[in-house]
């Protein structure tokens, strides 16, 4: 059941994410749904359970992105393990905490792919900071917002 | 060892993840151009969803498109709805302007053609039970109108002036049972009494029962009552029966169509008995 549930909340998220990429690409520029369906494992589930979202979701965006296979793969599944590993050690039951960790989890995002990009000797040309905070925002909001539907649903 | 990666000891999973997805990486960047089965995998996860997305796109402004097309529908058919209860009532207005300016024109040159001065009247009220034994005009004493003073119509006779005020008057049509017309069957001259019938028409008395009288014969004023001038035309003759005594009773219907009458002429003609004849 937790797996059909993944699954259909992974689901949901890339196909809303290429919704949102074709009909309305200004508004995709504020929210990264697979990061926010990987903190929301992260923060409900065990770190491996946030880990395997995080690979899932890493993937099927690198599908639907067209980077390099496994790119995003590796950043959201290490998002996967740092928000699992936070979220078993602390409580983070609260709207600002969660806001905070969506928040964190959007910087990590493009900063690993530099990272990553460094170590592989791929250029790279970071998004800047306005755009990062857009998002970190966005995600925060949007990741609210996913969590109080989540808690609802059946 | 399953339980040992998820829940003891995390890190190894996360290792064991990056490490494949950083050979996934290498892989890609060393040989891009070859093809590699779970590398096409991994990439056509991603088109169910965009051709969903594209789908549900096509879907949802072919949708919007419709609703929005049937909205511009229901505008533009109201909008042709007004335009057509608009050019209907211009049509009317249309065809009642016609109709009353062929109605003027007939009762224009029956005016010229008259011996007499007379005034174009309209008809503004008709008798309270809907009947037109009486009829209401707009003319009264102001524009010379008289009582006794006959009026006609193109078709043929409507009655008499029998109350004028200033600015209106009332006529007593034939049709009153009070009313007697002298009256004369064209055909044969034969004189008679024409007597109102209600809304029935009017009724010819006096006439000998050895009278030529046919059905379809025209019945015209006399002159002998010395109201109406003679050889205006009253009505035909619709049935013929036997009266008391020796004489005939003769159904006459009237020519002119009281329930649809407008505009009549008053005759001002002088006090005193007519000098000349209908033309």
């Amino acid at each position: 059941m937790k797996l059909v549930r993944a699954l259909l909340a992974l689901g949901t998220a890339a196909l809303a994410q290429a919704l949102v990429s074709r009909y309305a690409p200004v508004a995709a520029r504020y929210c990264d749904l697979f990061t926010i369906v990987v903190v929301y494992y992260g923060l409900t589930c065990p770190p491996s359970a946030a880990m395997a979202m995080g690979t899932g979701a890493g993937l099927v965006e690198d599908s639907l992105v067209g980077s390099i296979l496994g790119m995003n793969g590796f950043k959201k599944t290490l998002i996967g393990y740092l928000v699992g590993t936070i979220g078993s050690l602390f409580m983070l039951n609260q709207a600002v905490p969660r806001f905070g960790i969506l928040f964190a989890a959007t910087v990590i995002d493009p900063l690993a792919e530099w990272a990553l990009s460094v170590a592989m000797g791929r250029s790279f040309v970071f998004p800047g900071t306005l755009p990062i905070l857009q998002l970190g925002l966005g995600n925060g909001v949007l990741g609210l917002l996913f969590f109080w539907v989540a808690a609802r649903l059946p | 060892m399953a339980i040992l990666l998820t829940e003891r000891k995390p890190y190894l999973l996360l290792l064991i993840l990056l490490t494949f997805h950083l050979g996934l990486m290498s892989s890609r960047i060393r040989n891009a151009s070859e093809r590699s089965l779970l590398a096409e995998g991994i990439l056509s996860l991603g088109s169910p969803f965009l051709k969903a997305a594209g789908g549900m796109g096509q879907g949802v402004s072919g949708t919007w498109n419709a609703y929005v097309g049937l909205r511009g529908v229901e505008k533009e058919n109201r909008r042709l709805r007004e335009q057509v209860d608009a050019l209907a009532l211009q049509a009317n207005a249309a065809a009642e302007a016609r109709q009353e300016s062929e109605r003027l024109r007939a009762l224009l040159d029956l005016r010229a053609a008259l011996p007499f001065q007379s005034v174009a009247a309209r008809v503004i009220a008709r008798g309270v039970d809907g009947g037109a034994r009486v009829v209401t005009l707009d003319r009264g004493t102001g524009a010379g109108v008289r009582i006794n003073q006959p009026v006609i119509t193109p078709r043929g006779v409507v009655g008499r002036i029998f109350e004028a005020a200033g600015g209106a008057s009332k006529v007593q049509t034939i049709l009153d049972p009070n009313v007697g017309v002298a009256g004369l069957i064209q055909r044969t001259r034969v004189q008679g009494m024409i007597v109102g019938d209600g809304d029935r028409g009017c009724r010819m008395e006096y006439v000998s029962e050895l009278a030529n009288v046919e059905v379809g014969d025209v019945v015209v004023t006399s002159g002998l009552d010395q109201i109406y001038p003679k050889g205006y035309t009253l009505g035909v003759i619709a049935a013929i029966g036997e009266g008391e005594g020796l004489t005939k009773i003769i159904e006459i219907r009237p020519e002119v169509d009281f329930r649809r009458l407008e505009e009549v002429l008053v005759l001002l003609k002088p006090e005193g008995p007519p000098e000349t004849s209908a033309p």
